[in-house]
């Protein structure tokens, strides 16, 4: 992931005192989560729900 | 008789009960021997030892007058330090929470006490159940007592450290990627990962809310039948926890396995994470012998173990994010570094690919579904290979994610990992067992087969 992308998505999450301080950890953190999402074959059924299931079940 | 330190929890509570063993002199014991071997360890966190000694003296006072609270009542139990304690420290081996004393009992703590069992402290883990082993925490980590050079697997690491040493016959871990069958795995014990919603959570610090369980660690099988029996059931103050009666979990454990179809997934150590030799070597030795009880066993087709690990990730690292956000964006310097790095992953996880994982969770789910249609237990690899040397950051960064947990952190289905033989040099090798929902008791069933055939629980040489 580009280091300016990078940045910008750690400070947009509040992560500025770790960008200062562990830049190398916050750009590993963004590489694993990158490369984990790019391993899972999103489902392409719009009808493929979540779980656990949106619903609500016999109590709340 | 066997020593006191390998007595199993069944029993040793028979003994006490039967008033052959006084709970006091067991409770001695145990602390001798932890003074003596938890310093090249490091099980315990926190060892509340005079507290349990003055149990074990109430247990004894009770027992005598014949009042037996229950299956456990004057056995020592050990805690993992993410579950609270009434009174003690919930570190989860961390500087963020080193003076973060519980007010209450966690349920299935408070379970325990019920059932007369005396809690000896608190144990090592991971960081958060997630960061470790690492020697940049307030706490040092804990060692494999089979080979002090090496680590113990977590992240329920004092947990397996210590039942397998001898420091205790039973202790409680979690398990949201592998973290109960991990140090199972690495130290040649027997780590149930239950069904989902099978054993509250109320309690235990939550590192991701649908992948969390908490699990039974024992030396034998009927112990972790036993301390399942113990600790399953509704919490209705638990979100996740399934309504319903629980249990019982060890009537099944002698019936013998004539009549299970068992499911060998040896893409997952064969072809997805190719293991070592010796790892497969002792897997064919399980399904053989598995085969000589009667069991029909066949290769059967899961997902692929890398899809499985990315969408747990994806899952945990998302929901964690939600639990440690403040802290990281105030205080990070204040974990470590491996913590800090695996949480921070969950800031850059878009809300899309965390549903779509969950999505894709719902499918995995199906094909283990529909491969319990043709078969009662599935068969499969733990860890792929030995512990690694703890103090080779590398070995172990390249050798804890080769493993086939996770899929059923993903699934929710009962998993169970025990020693499925020894290495040339001497450290434990590993065979997991997994079952349909809510057939605890068949897992444990199969695992108490393959334990007959392998001639029982192995010590490792510490003294």
């Amino acid at each position: 992931m580009d280091q300016t992308l990078v940045a910008a998505l750690a400070r947009a999450a509040g992560l500025e005192k770790a960008l200062a301080d562990h830049p190398e950890d916050v750009a590993a953190a963004a590489a694993q989560a990158q490369l984990q999402a790019g391993t899972i074959a999103f489902p392409t059924d719009p009808a493929a729900e979540p779980w656990p299931p949106m619903q609500a079940g016999d109590r709340l | 008789m066997t020593e006191l330190h390998w007595l199993s929890a069944g029993e040793a509570a028979r003994a006490i009960a039967e008033r052959r063993l006084s709970p006091v002199e067991l409770m001695q014991s145990l602390l001798e021997r932890i003074g003596r071997i938890d310093p090249r360890i490091n099980a315990f966190i926190r060892l509340d030892a005079d507290a349990a000694l003055a149990a074990a003296r109430a247990a004894e006072a009770e027992i005598a007058a014949g009042r037996i609270r229950g299956p456990l009542h004057g056995v020592p139990v050990g805690i993992k330090d993410i579950i609270d304690v009434a009174g003690l420290p919930t570190t989860c081996h961390s500087k963020i929470l080193v003076d973060n004393v519980a007010g209450t009992d966690a349920e299935v703590v408070s379970r325990l006490r019920g059932a007369g069992a005396i809690v000896l402290g608190k144990l090592s883990t991971h960081e958060f159940a997630i960061g470790g082993p690492s020697f940049d925490l307030p706490f040092p980590p804990a060692r494999n007592p089979w080979n002090r050079d090496h680590h113990p697997g977590g992240s329920s690491s004092g947990s397996g450290a210590g039942v397998a040493a001898g420091l205790f016959p039973i202790a409680l871990g979690t398990d949201t990627g592998g973290s109960v069958r991990n140090p199972a795995s690495a130290c040649g014990i027997v780590g149930l990962k239950p069904t989902y919603g099978l054993v509250s959570r109320r309690g235990v610090f939550p590192l991701s809310y649908t992948l969390d369980h908490v699990g039974p660690m024992t030396r034998t099988v009927a112990d972790n039948a036993l301390l399942l029996n113990v600790i399953a059931g509704h919490d209705a103050a638990d979100p996740a926890s399934a309504p319903g009666p629980a249990g019982p979990f060890d009537h099944l454990l002698d019936r013998g396995i004539g009549d299970l179809r068992i499911g060998f997934v040896q893409h997952f150590h064969q072809t997805d994470l190719v293991s070592d030799a010796e790892v497969t070597a002792a897997l064919d030795q399980v399904a053989l012998a598995l085969r000589e009880q009667g069991a029909r066993v066949r290769p059967v087709a899961l997902p692929s173990l890398t899809e499985f690990a990315a969408v747990n990730r994806i899952i945990l690292t998302s929901e964690a994010w939600s639990i440690h956000a403040p802290w990281l964006r105030s205080r990070p310097g204040d974990y470590g570094q491996l913590s800090r790095r695996r949480l921070m992953a969950g800031a850059f996880v878009s809300a899309g690919d965390y549903v779509g994982a969950q999505r894709r969770r719902k499918e995995m789910i199906a094909a283990v579904q529909d491969t319990f249609r043709d078969v009662d237990i599935l068969l499969c690899a733990s860890s792929m290979e030995p512990a690694s040397a703890i103090e080779n950051a590398e070995a172990t960064a390249r050798t804890y994610p080769r493993q086939a947990r996770t899929p059923f952190n993903v699934t929710g289905h009962p998993a169970l990992a025990m020693m499925s033989g020894l290495s040339r040099n001497g450290l434990p090798l590993s065979v997991q067992f997994v079952g349909r929902y809510f057939e605890d008791s068949t897992v444990l069933r199969a695992a108490a087969a393959w334990e007959r055939a392998s001639g029982g629980p192995k010590h490792p040489p510490i003294e």
